[in-house]
């Protein structure tokens, strides 16, 4: 390799026949897009036909009972009736084809599908369509509309560079700049909102300005602008609108039982009469999709407290009974939907949208012409890159995926601050150097070590580690009071060497407090994960890992150091996929059967209901 | 009977995919001229940033009269000279170049570079000088675009006849590196 004498230390080198250009990276990533949309609309039919079988018999059921309750007050002419019972015949034929494997002609077999599929997909498709024409205006990402968020203040440096970075990269893609908001939240990232290149936003969060420099934040707006340009609002808002019909789909069914549906429901129906409001309604539109992605869940409080055994009354019988195959119906149909979303339909747009981020990394380069900016600020936001508090659905438009770990939580020290703390160390280490030039930020984690043994020192008495920690902790107080807090006081460790009671108790408190910090950092990462959320609705994240993003930048030119390729990973993770491979596919299989025992169970209550029900209103009517 | 039939259904075909790519290529021409605006646009930005710079400058600089002056007559001679391309290319590039001199010497007034006032004028004349490069770099993104559709079969064989002619690229400090960095 003799390219402009850059030699990669350890780990992988792309050589000349390894290199793309960012145009024919676009162009691979174009047509991947086509084949997962096609893998979409697959799992999507694949999901509904089960559905439309299973919602098909209530859809009917409803249908008769209106048509008896009509009857009693203006008989309808027996013709109806025959047409039911045709239409009846025809579903059984298809039936007993499905279930006992009864030879039938294929004209009556043709009509039977139809029969049983075609309400149910009727349904589906007018949810979807009408899910779709509702929020088409409030587009994706509503919901970070409602943080406090600002527009950038020109008289300030840094967002001053903010907002002519994003005209710069919006005169590079040929578009009209989006407009800016700048969020005060303790992670680092950023998101492009809205429904269309002409009303886009982008969600920039104040931290992310702090982190990256000039360069680097110009990669990561133009990935975003990038994005916006090709298209990517569209996809995000069709991708979600799936996920909200079934989540429609799931509060009809639970209206019955829940107040908490029901409520849903109303909110969706005022919001589709009403109209966006004022400010294009995008605030509102995002408060009803989160109402309904809550919903892809297996949620099943409002049963229980429906059936709830200790409240006895006749009128609770009553009311039990005549819901109950509508139970069977509705713990069907949300099994399906949650298991199929889970490992089939989630995974499917999650591909999908895996592709257009990586389509989004090669516009940035095809934007800026650089792409080691974009790979140095992946690399940052990859262990900086926090949650903007309120993300939820929104979150897999962010550039990096939001918060793992304790790095979100707020009073992690930013890189600013890690830097200062750094260089005041290593200054206490070299008394009279002067100076110390920029800290290495791979040095933290030693540095880090170096720093909690010499405290350790300090509190058993070397006087050497004491007048270190004093140094330290006087210039910290010099330069930033706030981070002095963190340094423990040495003057209080001699007192309390020589039994001051006072100085023990604020030595204590201290340690409580730097222990504490971290667990509460740790329990806040493992509730903070928002119950609506892309992640809990298929097993593959949304996001590409940030290693991925960054060996296909190096591809395209970015001068990195690569770790070598973890094959001993591999070969554990295929090891284990062959042992487990069979459990999975019995649990799998468990699952079908459990969700066909359900429908078929739900059948039969239904037919007997509603013969039941039918003779009932045949005898009124006949009074 | 068939043979006609047949005939007239490919004829039709083609019309229509004929002027399926006649808009095509209007279309892309169209986005060609808007990018030469585009440049337009940042050009004259640039323009207008220029007397407030000079100003702060000379408060504080008072001995680089030479400098400013020569950033003043680039600056009036760009916008004298009018829709010509060539002349306007020189002057801009001659303006560029003096601009770059000028803050070369500002490097070497510490109390210039501390004031506020002068770092957002920095930064705003950074910014017009990347958005000229970004606008000339999309443009020369459209005319490629343009250019290759113009020339791929089957299109090359009547582009010329509808009037499409290949668009001049902004060549310039090309091949990659297209930021000035001032």
């Amino acid at each position: 390799m003799s390219q402009s004498g850059y030699q990669p230390a350890v780990g992988q080198r792309f050589q000349p026949r390894d290199r793309e250009t960012f145009f024919d990276a676009q162009r691979r990533n174009r047509h991947a897009t086509w084949r997962m949309s096609a893998l979409c609309v697959l799992a999507a039919i694949a999901m509904g036909i089960p559905l439309a079988l299973i919602v098909t018999p209530l859809l009917y059921g409803g249908g008769l009972i209106a048509a008896d309750i009509v009857n009693l007050f203006w008989p309808i002419p027996p013709f109806f009736w025959q047409q039911a019972n045709e239409v009846a015949r025809f579903g059984l034929v298809a039936l007993n084809w499905l279930l006992q494997h009864t030879a039938a002609d294929p004209q009556a077999l043709a009509f039977g599908a139809i029969v049983m599929l075609l309400p149910g997909t009727l349904l589906s498709i007018f949810l979807w369509m009408g899910i779709s024409t509702m929020f088409r205006h409030g587009g994706v990402g509503g919901a970070l509309l409602a943080l406090k968020a600002r527009e950038p203040n020109q008289a300030e440096l840094r967002e001053l560079q903010l907002a002519d970075v994003v005209q710069e990269m919006a005169i590079a893609a040929g578009l009209p700049a989006p407009r800016v908001m700048l969020v005060d939240a303790p992670g680092a990232n950023a998101a492009a909102i809205g429904t269309s290149p002409a009303d886009a936003r982008v969600v920039v969060s104040r931290r992310l300005l702090d982190e990256l420099n000039r360069e680097e934040l110009e990669a990561v707006l133009a990935h975003l602008i990038g994005s916006i340009g090709n298209g990517d609002l569209h996809i995000a808002f069709r991708v979600i609108a799936i996920f909200e019909s079934c989540g429609l789909l799931v509060a009809l069914v639970n209206a019955p039982f829940g107040s908490q549906s029901r409520r849903a429901l109303w909110h969706i129906f005022r919001y589709g009469i009403r109209g966006p409001g004022k400010d294009g309604g995008t605030a509102e539109a995002a408060a009803v999709a989160d109402l309904l992605t809550r919903n892809v869940g297996l949620d099943t409080d409002d049963i229980d407290r429906f059936f709830d055994a200790t409240k006895r009354s006749a009128l609770r019988s009553i009311r039990n009974f005549l819901f109950f195959p509508i139970f069977f119906t509705n713990a069907a149909i949300k099994l399906w939907l949650w298991f199929f979303s889970l490992t089939v339909l989630g995974p499917s747009m999650a591909l999908l949208w895996r592709t257009r981020r990586y389509l989004a990394d090669a516009s940035a380069v095809q934007l800026t012409r650089d792409p080691d900016s974009l790979a140095a600020a992946l690399k940052k936001l990859k262990d900086d890159g926090g949650a903007i508090s309120g993300g939820g659905w929104a979150s897999h438009l962010f550039i990096v995926s939001p918060g793992r770990g304790g790095h979100t939580a707020a009073d992690a020290p930013s890189r600013q601050q890690m830097q200062a703390l750094a260089q005041a160390w290593v200054a206490t280490g070299q008394p009279g150097a002067g100076p110390v030039s920029a800290v290495d930020p791979a040095n933290f984690p030693a540095l880090t070590g170096e720093f909690t043994g010499t405290v350790r020192a300090a509190f058993a008495g070397d006087a050497h580690a004491m007048a270190r920690i004093r140094e330290f902790r006087e210039a910290m107080a010099g330069a930033d009071p706030a981070l002095a807090a963190h340094i423990p006081d040495i003057a209080d460790l001699a007192a309390a060497r020589r039994g001051d009671r006072t100085a023990i108790a604020r030595l204590r408190a201290f340690r409580e407090h730097a222990v504490s910090g971290t667990e509460n950092r740790k329990a806040e990462a493992d509730d903070g994960a928002q119950s609506s959320d892309p992640s809990s609705v298929s097993f593959l994240g949304f996001h590409p890992s940030v290693d991925r993003r960054l060996k296909r930048l190096a591809r395209m030119g970015a001068h990195l150091d690569l770790p070598a390729g973890d094959h001993k990973q591999w070969i554990v993770a295929f090891v284990l996929s062959v042992i487990f491979a069979p459990f999975l596919v019995l649990l799998i299989a468990l699952f079908l059967l459990l969700i066909a025992i359900m429908t078929m169970a739900s059948l039969t209550f239904l037919v007997v209901w509603l013969a039941v029900i039918h003779k009932v209103f045949m005898l009124v009517a006949h009074q | 009977m068939l043979p006609e039939s047949i005939g007239i259904a490919l004829t039709v075909a083609i019309l229509v995919w004929m002027i399926a790519a006649y808009n095509g290529l209007v279309a892309l021409r169209t986005r060609v001229r808007t990018a030469w605006a585009e440049i337009d646009v940042q050009l004259t930005r640039r323009h207008d940033l220029i007397p407030n710079l000079v100003e702060t400058v000379r408060g504080y600089a008072q001995h680089e009269r030479s400098t400013l002056e020569d950033v003043a007559r680039a600056r009036a001679q760009a916008m004298a000279a009018g829709d010509n391309v060539q002349q306007r290319s020189m002057a801009e590039s001659a303006l560029t170049a003096s601009l770059g001199n000028l803050m070369a010497i500002a490097e070497n007034y510490p109390q210039l570079k501390a004031v506020e006032n002068f770092q957002i004028l920095q930064e705003q004349l950074t910014s017009t000088e990347n958005r000229i490069a970004f606008a000339r770099q999309f443009y020369n993104d459209e005319v490629r675009k343009y250019n290759t559709a113009q020339f791929t079969f089957p299109r090359d064989l009547f582009a010329g006849l509808l009037g499409f002619s290949p668009a001049a690229m902004f060549a310039g400090e090309e091949s990659g590196e297209v930021r000035v960095k001032i």
